[in-house]
């Protein structure tokens, strides 16, 4: 018997695809596969390309620093879980040429380096890409170091005890995790060298890093072991924790993906639901007929099952294909971003299209599929005899509880998608109740309206139509309005990613960093810089120091184990102090210094008196450190400045803007603390176009003064910036399209009784132009409706986001409430009119059915 | 048991009232009513549609019921073919309790061995003339006999159109193909529905012609519901429903079609 029904389902498969619900059944699904694996494809790409990205910044997958030498057990042990290992040593020295002496900043790297990317040096023949480090003998110099001391290619300058050739001038180097940390200029050069220049010694300041690349399996697999480096005092950073600081902009992109993604296939499933209640009404009578011949409840069942999953397949291998594609153009809008080979595409989004597909046919059309069990065969003598259509509650309850599953499954987080299906559950009910008040209100407005005229007339009656099926209109009205909700919902959330990432980088943005002003240079600097430059940060002074105790207990004991080797605590921070809470910077918790009354300004932080009465001092720490380990306010940290020691208590977190090219500081201190010490000053500014030439007078004038150039830097997170918009742009487009395939479902599920009622007209005296009306304003109500509850569910919906995860801040959209309300009428009034186009041209005694089976 | 003579044209003693059939038959009856009740309830009052109604139809036989429109012919039909259940009393189908069995059961013992024929024709609009054909014959054990699916719409004077789509097909056509659709798995029972309700007199009478040269040709029973007296007549026996019950009628010679009685 199975192969009858595996026949019958083919066929009817095969012939159904001419009629108007099995296209849009078909388009929703394509669109759905589509969206869910293009965008399953990319960001699965994009996270690979992305770590491998992060492992060229850092030096490897997977990098360890300590103190001393690694040991060889260690070694064996990543060597065995597929690691390839490359050494590399960090120390600070002088080096000389003749008179000249510099302290510079030595980096010792082996043969393997770089295990990612390339460097850019200069070897004489102009800059050029070079995959190693300077072979043993050889030294490569930066730019800086080279005009400090003036060296150039060829000559050789004093290493400790051994001399060096410097054979390049390293303008980029492969990893460059450096950051803004190290102020000396760089030399490179080659492990081999290292036991030469005498400097290894027992006690000197050295940093040994131990750079590992190997596959995801196996950073997992080392994990416990990366644990206990951690407790250790090892400084442990991996490649899938450590990443860019461009990770910020980028991951809410990944959630906006995410989300419209799944707006898609929300929006897909709709359609599917309407174009599933017109195709089973559809099938009703072949159904009955079945059951009339012979067939049984289960075998009808399993040939509307099959038929459906024929379609289910199909549609989800061309919209996998489609996704495909999709991907491709959405990496090569990217391209300049990620210059590296991506990984190819895996297989895991394919199946995951395949599921997707599954399961919006399960969840969206399965219980309106039962309806089809339940047919009688008397309804073949007895046309009235249709089996009622299961109930909304159950019909929303599936679609939702398989909804909820994609989310948890795209969203990896139960809690958000449990959060959102309750909500939404809650939301809909609502929606049901407003939209039928909504509904009624403006049915009664409508047949209040006055006047002979024509389109007067057109209202009430195309009113009166819709009144005369309201329980369909309603479904029709909850649909249009989640699919308005959903677009309105994706071109908000973008314009306000847009918005909010534009006004993150301003046309201003520090583009200069200037580092190491001298106390008594610092009038003389701000002379120089400020008539020139368009924005300058305040200066701040910075003085170096080190946690030596938190709360009177050594800092390895009392943090938790997990941040025994974080950066703060093996290296000196930057303090500084400040009497205003710097900009872009926000107390998250307890109270910024107390203000005192007198005028603020730099002059009275220089003449303040240090608030030594009572010996602990009140300071303000950034709440990610806070959290790293583990301090809260109250907590006393003692600070080892320049061999004396400063106790303090933290009298407020605060949290601040990492990616906003300005000076930002871990710890700031109340003034009159640190002046004492010995401090420099930084300063961040734009610096114009058409005024480069002040860099030359700096450097001239101000010689002790580090100047560093971030345009690059900052162009490139624009770069990423843009290309990630036009990203978002592309998936839009696909929402739309979803958006769009709901109102051809949902037109071509209402089709027939728009038929007959137009037959009816007809009959009745109604020109075409008459009717043509009727039904632009029955759509166009239609419309209007629920663009008014699109708009109300959209700003409802975006708030919420922005607070729970995307962290903007929420605002009103008053364009949203004109905009959606009149588009909506507009664009369904205009569809649903050209779509009845044909019905129009039909003659009433077709759309009535007079001639026989239709 | 009750049985019948499978004789066919000499009509068996009717069963309208009496339970029991007088004499006795070497054969059992196709189909055995007794006692038939059906009640639907209408808003808030029940109505009684057919009340205490027993039939007998011996095999090979051809029976037309005659009744007005709102008698309850077409519930009677769905109760016989057992696409319905009554309310109250016993239906036999080829010797099997119906009230023993549940939907799926019935549609079982439906497959392949009942045939119908409806007044509006009820063909599958996606399917082509031969498919539609072809459709009962792919739910009995004897699927995919396209030959004799062909073979039928030959008979039916189709054998040329086979590849046409109900639509592209004239009323009587349809009709045409619905009855080869009716007689393609060589069934002991048809039913007919108003077959020629829906066609113009001259179309009808062709396929009434039709109808009943195949029936004597295979020898099927036929249990023929109309309210054309003509077509009554040329049945072994008429029997007309009024008030819950049928009652032997002998229709007249002078009216023909649309007649209600």
């Amino acid at each position: 018997m199975s192969d009858i029904n595996w026949r019958l389902a083919a066929r009817s498969l095969k012939r159904d695809l001419r009629a108007a619900d099995v296209r849009a059944l078909f388009i929703a699904l394509v669109l759905a596969v589509a969206a869910s694996t293009m965008i399953a494809f990319f960001l699965d790409r994009l996270e690979r390309g992305l770590e491998r990205q992060a492992g060229q910044m850092l030096g490897g997958d997977l990098v360890l620093e300590q103190r001393e030498p690694f040991s060889e057990e260690l070694r064996t042990t990543l060597e065995q879980a597929g690691f390839t290992l490359s050494d590399q040593v960090d120390l600070v020295s002088m080096i000389s040429r003749g008179e000249r002496f510099q302290p510079a900043s030595l980096k010792a790297v082996d043969d393997v380096y770089p295990h990612y990317g390339v460097s850019h040096v200069d070897r004489g023949n102009g800059v050029e890409q070079v995959a190693s480090g300077p072979p043993p003998g050889e030294a490569w110099a930066d730019p800086r170091l080279a005009q400090l001391i003036e060296i150039a290619i060829g000559d050789r300058v004093q290493v400790g005890q051994t001399e060096l050739l410097i054979s390049g001038i390293i303008e980029r180097e492969a990893d460059q995790s450096a950051g803004f940390g190290n102020f000396n200029p760089r030399l490179m050069l080659n492990t081999a060298d290292l036991e030469a220049t005498g400097l290894v010694q027992l006690g000197s300041r050295l940093e040994f890093e131990l750079l590992a690349a190997g596959p995801p399996a196996a950073l997992e697999q080392v994990q416990s072991l990366l644990a206990e480096l951690r407790r250790d005092g090892v400084d442990v950073r991996d490649v899938r924790v450590d990443r860019p600081q461009l990770g910020n902009a980028l991951q809410r992109a990944e959630s906006y993906l995410g989300l419209a993604g799944l707006a898609a296939v929300l929006l897909a499933g709709v359609a599917v639901a309407m174009s599933t209640r017109r195709y089973v009404e559809r099938h009703l009578d072949t159904a009955a007929l079945l059951r009339c011949f012979g067939a049984s409840q289960y075998q009808l069942v399993t040939i509307f099952t099959l038929q459906l999953l024929g379609l289910a397949l199909m549609a989800a291998v061309i919209g996998a294909l489609l996704g495909l594609i999709g991907q491709a153009v959405l990496l090569w809008l990217l391209t300049s971003f990620l210059p590296m080979t991506l990984p190819p595409p895996g297989i895991m989004p394919l199946w995951l299209g395949i599921f997707t597909a599954l399961a919006v046919l399960v969840g969206f059309a399965g219980p309106t599929l039962l309806r089809i069990k339940r047919v009688s065969a008397l309804k073949v003598l007895r046309r009235e005899l249709d089996p009622l259509p299961p109930s909304a509650l159950l019909v929303m309850g599936v679609a939702s509880l398989v909804f909820g599953g994609l989310l948890w499954l795209y969203s990896g987080s139960f809690s958000l998608a449990l959060a959102l299906l309750i909500g939404g559950a809650a939301l809909l009910g609502l929606l049901w109740m407003a939209s039928t008040l909504l509904l009624n209100g403006l049915l009664k407005a409508v047949q209040r309206l006055s006047g002979g005229s024509e389109w007067g007339q057109a209202f009430r009656l195309g009113g009166r139509q819709l009144a005369r099926r309201k329980q369909a209109g309603l479904g029709q009205l909850l649909a249009f309005s989640v699919t308005f909700f959903a677009m309105a919902m994706i071109v908000l959330v973008r314009g306000d990613l847009l918005t909010t990432w534009q006004d993150q980088l301003p046309e201003n943005t520090p583009n200069y960093f200037a580092i190491n002003i001298q106390p008594s240079e610092r009038d003389a600097f701000e002379d120089a810089v400020a008539p020139r430059v368009e924005t300058q940060s305040t200066l701040y002074p910075m003085v170096r120091g080190r946690i030596s105790a938190i709360n009177g207990q050594p800092p390895m004991d009392a943090v938790p184990p997990d941040a025994r080797g974080d950066n703060s605590l093996r290296r000196e921070l930057n303090l500084t102090w400040q009497s205003a809470l710097p900009e872009g910077n926000q107390v998250v918790a307890g109270q910024w210094f107390s203000q005192s009354s007198e005028p603020k300004g730099w002059l009275s932080e220089v003449e303040a008196t240090p608030q030594a009465a009572s010996n602990v001092v009140p300071i303000s720490v950034e709440d990610g450190l806070a959290g790293r380990l583990g301090l809260g306010l109250g907590d006393e940290l003692t600070f080892s400045v320049g061999g004396d020691t400063i106790t303090t208590r933290i009298e407020s977190l605060r949290s601040l803007n990492w990616d906003s090219f300005n000076p930002n500081f871990f710890v700031i201190f109340p003034p009159g603390v640190l002046e004492a010490f010995g401090h420099s000053f930084i300063t961040a500014f734009h610096l114009p176009e058409e005024e480069q030439g002040l860099i030359r007078q700096l450097v001239d004038d101000f010689p002790g003064v580090s100047l560093l150039n971030v345009d690059a830097i900052l162009g490139q997170v624009r770069e990423v910036l843009t290309q990630v918009t036009r990203a978002v742009e592309l998936v839009l487009i696909l929402v739309l399209m979803a958006g769009v395939s709901v109102l051809y479902a949902a037109l071509t599920a209402s089709r027939p009784v728009r038929a007959h009622e137009s037959g009816l007209l007809r009959v009745f005296g109604a020109g075409s132009r008459m009717i043509s009306r009727v039904q632009g304003a029955e759509y166009a109500l239609l419309g209007f409706a629920s663009g008014l509850m699109g708009a109300f569910l959209a700003e409802f919906a975006t708030a919420a986001l922005y607070l729970y995860w995307l962290d903007l801040t929420p605002r009103l959209h008053v364009g949203l409430w004109l905009v959606l309300p009149f588009g909506g009428a507009l664009l369904i009034g205009i569809i649903g009119h050209a779509l009845s186009y044909s019905l129009r041209r039909q003659a009433p005694a077709a759309s009535l059915g007079l001639l026989g089976e239709a | 048991m009750p049985t019948d003579d499978a004789s066919l044209h000499q009509p068996t003693t009717d069963t309208i009232t009496a339970s029991k059939v007088p004499h006795k038959q070497a054969h059992q009856p196709v189909l055995h009513a007794e006692k038939l009740s059906k009640q639907v309830r209408s808003g808030e009052r029940s109505l009684t549609i057919l009340h205490d109604l027993s039939l007998s139809v011996a095999a090979g036989e051809s029976v037309a019921i005659l009744g007005k429109s709102g008698a309850g012919k077409s519930t009677l039909l769905g109760l016989l073919a057992g696409l319905d259940t009554p309310s109250d009393g016993e239906l036999m189908l080829f010797g099997q309790s119906l009230s023993q069995m549940d939907e799926d059961g019935r549609a079982a013992l439906r497959a392949g061995r009942v045939g119908f024929v409806f007044q509006n024709f009820q063909l599958l609009p996606t399917l082509s003339a031969l498919e539609n054909v072809l459709l009962p014959l792919e739910l009995s054990p004897r699927a995919g006999e396209t030959q004799t699916a062909a073979k039928w719409l030959e008979r039916v004077g189709l054998g040329e159109r086979t590849e046409h789509l109900p639509k592209q097909l004239s009323g009587g056509e349809q009709q045409r193909v619905a009855i080869a659709r009716a007689f393609v798995t060589d069934p002991e029972l048809v039913f007919a529905d108003e077959p020629t309700g829906n066609l113009d007199p001259d179309t009808g009478a062709q396929i009434i012609d039709l109808l009943f040269t195949l029936n004597r040709e295979a020898g099927t029973t036929l249990i023929l519901v109309t309210h054309d007296h003509a077509l009554a007549r040329r049945c072994d026996r008429c029997l007309r429903l009024t008030n819950g019950q049928l009652v032997p009628f002998e229709p007249s010679a002078a009216v023909s079609g649309g007649g209600d009685e």
